[in-house]
């Protein structure tokens, strides 16, 4: 066995360029899918310890208004007999200017089911409780307070504002980012003096909420893992993307190298080694080599994971408010799974290769004969099973045209990758059925006519190439598409949404007395009060019957007026827009696009919403985009929801005349209303910090996309270069038949660059396609919002410039040899034919 | 029509230089057959590269119609061989991609001297009448280099180079070939050189001469 497996490695010694590619694929592929799962399990680990805290494992109860309680309250709370436990949330700044989250607890109110109880039973409960006191923290926060871990233990850091921390005392089961400590001393880091944040019990523990409180149940609190659900679905499509890609790379290396040792198989098999034993060695040739290119897969996924993941952990707490670890935590099975996914794609890449080995005829192999009708055979298979997968992708639309519009993320991903599937699988008999029709009509041109059948006949190695290339372009494009037509409706929404040139944000008390004086300056054209409140919609009552919900959701009261109403986005209304504005002025709801795909509403139907204290049934008059944010939102006119739900006022926009002096107002009202440096904020600031947000939520899908391109190249280079010595061999009886060497040159990149236009070609409808599944499906399914679809010729432009620089850029190198072998080189592969 | 004037030919070689061809002259004339013989390796199959412009020499001079082949720039070389010259190689080389009836036209049609009347009576000739669409792998052995006469001759090329022709055949198909070769030779009235090492081969040509350590003797074939 051993001396077979090294007569067939011994190939690899005269041929270093097969292996080296060989191990690239594999190496690509294995690193961009396990970078990507490094980054999941990361995150997955921040919420599996996020949800073990407090969030969704206890009951909350919170002001209406959101203002603190005091600490009296909760002292009223005990004494009528409540099982309540205060709680105090803050944030702090480290010196290097990393905002923690600081959370004071009490812990012998707090419910011993909860996590961080738990955790208190290794350490002296006293030791908790009283001074110098404790704070507890995750190991991976250690870095934002620069403290190395093997001094951590009792180490006193000090914060920006020069205040020390209590010892600290590691606790890895907490979130990263999150100090937890006794709400003594986080009342004195915080200075939050007698105030509480909100007041916690076990869950089911109150019966309802004490008057003029909110109770929220924590089994309706969405956890960090499920409202990230879609991003990291997202996140695994396109590393599965660039897995397939990568291994595209494997297959055509692999192939290749089996094609050029069957003469070498063919004689082991005549010198007596039995099929099995053949089989048996090429699977090890191929465990060997996966095993060495997943390793360094593997040890490359976790660099770039430990680069992406401060992007993608500012996305996901920009997008979600979830906090992940930026140090990558990857548990045991996160190793194996890397290696077996490798491997398992390895082994489906090569399957084809032992196939042929097992079937591998002693006395018929390499004729070209069979050779030809073998590839027949498989663009007919391949033709079947496009078409079967175009079936499944139309079943699947005609699945999810019957579902409600939230539904079928994962069918709707399974509609985009049949696509993809169908499009590359049909690639190769499409680009078969018109090199033959080419040909056919360039019959009396000879150069163009050997040109197309010469193609026809590199297809079968070009093909597995042009596929990959087709499904990164696509991706690529659609993808491109999604987020250039996403950026264009984010940043018009923007400037509808925000028409006031400053921005107000006061202590609530403060706004009426802010509001009166402001009245009276002339150069204040208009004064946009908002409110905001929570409440929890009860019932939704529509023309198909009444349903009972208890979602909760936020209130936000807006002003319309002049400046706000002629610019507000609309999606649906039910009437007109005109007709929902003045409904909305009465008292009727706007309802946010989330909102009503989640639950199924639309213009017309009337919502039970209820708050402590207030009930109300009020009808949907419109709903409007509100890209960004995970939560249903209900909207009324700012006078209404106080009148309604005593929402308090949360902001104010201030629309000035033509000739207002910004800069004097903003100093008048920050020195007569004692207003903190950022109470009040340029529109244009606000735009600036929502694109950067917005930018950095993509840099991770484009940072993918353009590698999973970069592989796509390298694929079509690894087919090109492996081929590059048999291809000079059919070129060099045609210079010798009197063609001259340049133009042999122009007509090999001709042809390759005219396979990738085709190609570039085909992506475009397949991109418009994927740019569909991902704005009206994807995006509706895993946000609740569905954007416009856009399309953009210049991007398309690009995408086939794309194809054919790739194509070209591939094919130099082959071509440039060739063009510089010396006429003597020439003949000699002419010779050995 | 093609003469060698004291031509030399030296490859590097990790043994050292290795001297391949040394002051070979000879002289082709229109219409006339020569045979060149000699062992293998003996330099045969480079001074027929040289006859095609395919090599250069180190020295001397391979005219062609009285113009220094190595004077000429590669486009020009390549134009030679493509209107002025026939190629047979003992590999054949026929293009894959191509059917049996494009291969055979398609140095005519490279030269621009596409003549159906001619190829079809050539088809005829070559016995792969009823073959035109097949591909060359499904021919035979004889067949392809019959195929490869054709494609040769499809353009009436004054002169006709032949490289081990019937090497790879059988002694029937190779005296088959041989046969048809010549006849065809007559027709159009072409010289030919042919390189070989088979004195069959050699005997029914006007000439032959014997490549020895780089020198040229004239032979009994």
């Amino acid at each position: 066995m051993i001396r077979v497996l090294s007569t067939l490695l011994s190939h690899y010694r005269r041929h270093p360029g097969q292996l080296i590619m060989l191990l690239l694929g594999l190496w690509v592929a294995s690193a961009l899918w396990s970078g990507i799962q490094a980054i999941n399990a990361t995150a997955r680990d921040s919420y599996a310890r996020a949800d073990a805290l407090f969030d969704t494992q206890l009951d909350q109860l919170e002001r209406r208004d959101g203002t603190p309680f005091s600490r009296a309250e909760y002292h009223a709370l005990r004494q009528a007999g409540l099982p309540v436990s205060p709680m105090l949330e803050g944030e702090i700044i480290t010196q290097d200017g990393t905002r923690l989250t600081l959370i004071g607890i009490d812990p012998l109110t707090l419910s011993s089911d909860n996590a961080l109880a738990q955790a208190n039973t290794s350490a002296s409960l006293s030791d908790f409780l009283t001074p110098p006191w404790q704070t507890r923290v995750a190991p991976d926060t250690l870095a934002a307070l620069e403290i190395a871990r093997e001094n951590a233990s009792a180490a006193t850091p000090t914060l920006a504002d020069g205040k020390t921390l209590p010892p600290l005392v590691l606790a890895p089961a907490l979130p990263p980012d999150t100090l937890i400590m006794d709400i003594a001393a986080a009342a004195r880091l915080l200075e939050s003096g007698d105030q509480l944040t909100r007041i916690v019990a076990a869950p089911g523990a109150l019966a309802e909420a004490p008057p003029g409180l909110t109770l929220t149940r924590a089994t309706t609190l969405a956890s960090p893992g499920q409202l990230t659900e879609s991003f990291h679905l997202n996140l695994t499509a396109l590393g599965l993307l660039a897995w397939v890609v990568g291994l595209f790379i494997v297959q055509a290396a692999l192939g290749l190298a089996l094609e050029q040792r069957l003469g070498m198989l063919r004689t082991l098999r005549v010198l007596g080694v039995s099929g099995r034993s053949l089989v048996l060695a090429l699977s090890l040739e191929l465990f060997l080599l996966g095993l060495f290119g997943a390793l360094a897969g593997i040890a490359s996924g976790v660099w770039l994971a430990r680069s992406l993941l401060p992007d993608v952990a500012a996305t996901l707490n920009s997008l979600y408010g979830a906090g992940v670890g930026q140090e990558l935590n990857l548990p045991w099975h996160y190793w194996v799974g890397g290696l077996a996914v490798s491997l398992a794609g390895l082994l489906l890449a090569g399957s084809g290769v032992l196939w042929r080995a097992a079937r591998l005829n002693m006395l018929e192999l390499g004729q070209m004969q069979a050779w030809r009708s073998g590839y027949r055979r498989q663009l007919s298979l391949m033709s079947i099973a496009g078409a079967l997968a175009l079936s499944s992708a139309l079943a699947l639309y005609g699945w999810l045209h019957f579902q409600s519009p939230g539904d079928g993320l994962v069918a709707g991903f399974g509609l985009i990758a049949a696509l993809l599937l169908a499009s590359a699988l049909l690639l190769p008999p499409f680009l078969a059925l018109v090199l033959k029709v080419l040909a056919r009509l360039a019959r009396r041109r000879p150069l163009i006519h050997w040109a197309l059948a010469d193609m026809q006949l590199q297809l079968p190695r070009l093909s597995l190439a042009m596929m990959a290339l087709l499904i990164a372009l696509a991706t690529n494009l659609g993808v491109g598409s999604m987020v250039g037509g996403f950026r264009l409706t984010f940043l018009d929404w923007l400037d509808q949404r925000l028409v006031a040139p400053l921005y107000l944000n006061a202590p609530t008390e403060q706004y009426a007395n802010i509001d009166a004086w402001l009245a009276d300056r002339q150069e204040v054209f208009e004064r946009l009060l908002t409110r905001r409140s929570d409440a929890t919609l009860q019932a939704a009552t529509t023309p198909e019957g009444s349903r009972s919900l208890g979602t909760p959701i936020e209130l936000y009261g807006i002003t319309p007026g002049e400046s706000l109403t002629p610019h507000w986005p609309l999606l649906a209304t039910q009437q007109d827009r005109s007709s929902a504005w003045a409904a909305f002025s009465d008292g009727a709801i706007f309802i946010n696009e989330q909102l009503a795909t989640a639950e199924n509403l639309s213009p017309g139907d009337r919502l039970t919403l209820s708050a402590p204290g207030a009930n109300e049934t009020l009808t949907i008059a419109a709903i409007y985009p509100d890209y960004g944010n995970p939560s249903g939102q209900v909207l009324m006119a700012s006078p209404q929801l106080a009148a309604r739900f005593d929402a308090p006022p949360s902001s104010m926009g201030l629309v000035l005349s033509d000739d207002a002096d910004v800069d004097t107002l903003r100093t008048a009202l920050r020195e007569r209303f004692d207003l903190g440096s950022d109470a009040l904020s340029d529109q244009r600031e606000i735009k600036r910090i929502a694109t950067e947000i917005f930018e950095r939520t993509f840099t991770i899908t484009r940072a993918l996309n353009v590698l999973t391109l970069a592989v796509a190249a390298l694929a079509l280079l690894a087919s090109l270069l492996t081929q590059a010595r048999s291809r000079r061999q059919q070129l060099a009886p045609l210079w010798a038949l009197g063609v001259p060497r340049a133009l042999l040159a122009q007509l090999n990149l001709a042809q390759l660059s005219g396979a990738a236009l085709a190609t570039g070609l085909l992506a475009i409808p397949l991109g418009i396609a994927i740019t569909w599944g991902l704005v009206a499906i994807i995006n509706v399914a895993a946000f609740g919002w569905r954007l416009p679809l856009y399309l953009f010729p210049g991007q398309m432009a690009v995408t086939l410039a794309t194809a054919v620089g790739v194509a070209l850029l591939a094919a130099a190198l082959p071509t440039l040899r060739f063009w510089r072998a010396s006429p003597r080189a020439l003949l000699a592969e002419e010779a050995n034919q | 029509m093609l003469e060698f004037h004291q031509v030399h030919k030296t490859y590097t070689t990790p043994q050292g230089p290795l001297n391949v061809l040394d002051n070979v002259s000879l002289r082709l004339a229109a219409g006339q057959s020569l045979a060149l013989m000699g062992e293998s390796g003996s330099g045969k199959s480079t001074l027929l590269h040289l006859a095609a412009g395919l090599d250069l020499p180190d020295q001397g001079t391979v005219s062609f119609e009285n113009q220094n082949v190595a004077s000429l720039p590669e486009p020009t070389r390549a134009r030679l061989r493509r209107e002025q010259l026939g190629l047979v190689f003992q590999q054949f080389h026929l293009v894959p991609s191509l059917t049996v009836i494009d291969n055979l036209r398609l140095q005519a049609r490279l030269a621009k001297r596409d003549d159906a009347d001619w190829t079809n009576y050539l088809i005829e000739r070559l016995g792969l009448h009823g073959m035109e669409k097949r591909y060359p792998e499904q021919l035979s052995g004889g067949q392809q280099q019959r195929l490869a006469i054709g494609r040769a001759l499809a353009p009436r090329p004054p002169l006709l180079l032949a490289d081990e022709l019937t090497g790879n055949l059988d002694e029937t198909t190779a005296g088959e070939v041989l046969e048809l070769l010549l006849s065809l030779v007559r027709e159009t009235q072409c010289a030919l050189l042919i390189v070989t090492h088979s004195p069959q081969v050699a005997a029914p040509l006007d000439r032959c001469l014997r490549l020895s350590h780089g020198n040229l003797l004239e032979a009994a074939p």
